[in-house]
């Protein structure tokens, strides 16, 4: 369960990003965070991937207050928390295989147990043939898969993505979006935002929509 | 996926760094054994004197030859009389002159220059007399001797000895300073270069220590090669220069070769740990900083 209740954020001190913003996200859902550029939605993520902490208000993850978490407490949340990033972020000096395995690397899992794992997820996601390649050598549409790829390998309780259908073809765009479909099966809880509004509607999910950094309720009014 | 196994393959250190971290770690490596060795060699200079100069006193005996035989016997008989005195025994001319000889630069003639008469006096070790009695009691005969148990030179060789030693044990302590000073600068350096990768590794949920274990365990290499190197050199030179001869005969660790790979295993181990010590420093810092 996800739950906001009156966050509002800024950075630095700058003007408000979100203000107000109430949201309840039942665990195993998938929902699209939807709005125009500048509408808060990369900025709700960073605060649920715990990049950022809310300037005011309560966010819940798992049953916990993030607000309160020590350093400690934060790292052993994102484990439980996978995102794929609109610029990807994957690092340009590894191998796909082994940006994928950096979420297990990281939990002290040893390369044996992990090997398996990172084959399995990089077929599953299309690119079984690229395990030893480097990013700079990737298209924008693999690194995309890479970084799908990154986010579940570790099995984490919460996705979330942000643009993932932004830098791909039409295509590619569905066969993303069918692995979040997957993973959303699998039990996870999936969060996406995008400003594809055709893309969106297409699949008939509970859609959060963001305007001027307020919670929209449809009727143009903060909810 | 043979770099998965690696973990410090998940930062992209650089070659050109990483040499120049040991050159930088093996040039004070060099300068802290010497700094070492002088510190341990004056205190085993000192150790030297003050037990040569422990447990002996002389008593000078000037003045005119008509009654000189005559003192020398007061004297010995109030010195063989006096608690803590093993033995009380007069140098002959030829002890004298040879004693004089260095100042001379050749032997000196006893008859024309007006030379005290010197008994030497062996001290007891554990009950040393008080020097005033003795002096009181060399007085009150009308000796005109002086005594002289040393020790006016035992603390002034004692103190300049220990202030050499001292600032030898300042200079080691300054270059582990400077490790640690460089060492934490360059990860920290390092580490904007890094951000990137670091980001990404605290997104996917590595704690401040697993970032820290990766620096770590790269700079205490850096660290154990660069005083592998120093501290190799450094033994070398103590070994090989002719001119070191007494230095080395001052050191107790050259003079035990069985020593010297435990100690230059203890230097390797030393530099590795200060610089993952720095290292660890800086890394938290960083982080810290950057929440």
């Amino acid at each position: 369960m996800i739950l906001f209740e009156n966050v509002g954020f800024r950075y630095n001190r700058g003007a408000e990003v979100l203000q107000s913003v109430n949201l309840e996200i039942p665990a195993g859902s998938f929902q699209f965070i939807t709005g125009a550029s500048g509408a808060g939605k990369s900025s709700l993520l960073r605060l649920l991937y715990l990049d950022e902490k809310p300037t005011s208000g309560r966010i819940s993850l798992f049953g916990r207050d993030v607000t309160t978490l020590t350093r400690d407490e934060i790292a052993w949340f994102r484990r439980r928390i996978g995102v794929v990033f609109q610029d990807f972020r994957l690092l340009d000096h590894l191998t796909a295989a082994e940006n994928v395995a950096l979420p297990l690397i990281v939990a002290g899992a040893r390369e044996m147990a992990y090997r398996d794992n990172v084959t399995e997820m990089l077929q599953w996601v299309g690119l079984g043939d690229k395990m030893d390649v480097r990013p700079p050598e990737l298209s924008g549409g693999e690194k995309q898969r890479v970084a799908i790829a990154r986010a579940v390998v570790a099995s984490p309780d919460i996705i979330l993505a942000d643009e993932p259908t932004g830098s791909v073809d039409p295509a590619m765009s569905e066969r993303i979006m069918a692995l979040f479909v997957e993973m959303n099966r699998l039990g996870k809880t999936i969060l996406l935002a995008s400003h594809d509004v055709p893309m969106i509607e297409r699949y008939k999910l509970p859609i959060t929509t963001l305007r001027g950094g307020t919670v929209d309720d449809g009727m143009g009014r903060a909810a | 996926m043979s770099a998965l196994g690696r973990k410090s393959a998940l930062i992209p250190f650089t070659t050109a760094s990483g040499l120049m971290m040991v050159l930088l770690i093996a040039a004070m490596a060099f300068l802290a054994c010497f700094s070492l060795a002088g510190a341990l060699g004056t205190t085993r200079i000192a150790g030297t004197w003050t037990e040569g100069l422990a447990g002996a006193a002389t008593v000078r005996i000037p003045g005119g030859e008509d009654d000189r035989a005559r003192r020398i016997s007061l004297v010995l008989d109030i010195l063989r009389d006096a608690d803590g005195i093993e033995d009380a025994r007069p140098l002959s001319e030829k002890d004298v002159a040879d004693l004089l000889t260095p100042w001379f630069g050749g032997a000196p003639e006893l008859g024309e220059l007006p030379a005290p008469s010197i008994v030497a006096v062996t001290l007891d070790g554990l009950n040393e007399p008080d020097p005033s009695v003795i002096q009181a009691r060399l007085d009150g005969a009308s000796t005109g001797a002086i005594y002289d148990d040393h020790g006016r030179w035992r603390n002034r060789a004692a103190k300049a000895a220990h202030a050499i030693a001292n600032l030898s044990y300042w200079a080691v302590g300054l270059t582990v300073v400077a490790i640690m000073a460089a060492v934490f600068v360059v990860v920290s350096i390092a580490m904007s270069a890094h951000q990137g990768t670091i980001g990404a590794l605290r997104m996917a949920g590595a704690e401040d220590r697993f970032v820290a274990g990766l620096y770590q365990k790269r700079f205490f290499w850096l660290g154990a090669i660069g005083g592998l190197i120093g501290s190799g050199l450094a033994l070398a030179a103590f070994v090989g220069l002719d001119t070191l001869a007494s230095v080395r005969s001052a050191l107790p660790m050259l003079e035990a070769p069985y020593y010297w790979p435990f100690v230059w295993v203890g230097i390797v181990v030393v530099c590795g740990v200060i610089a993952l010590l720095a290292a660890r420093l800086a890394v938290m810092a960083t982080l810290r900083r950057r929440a």
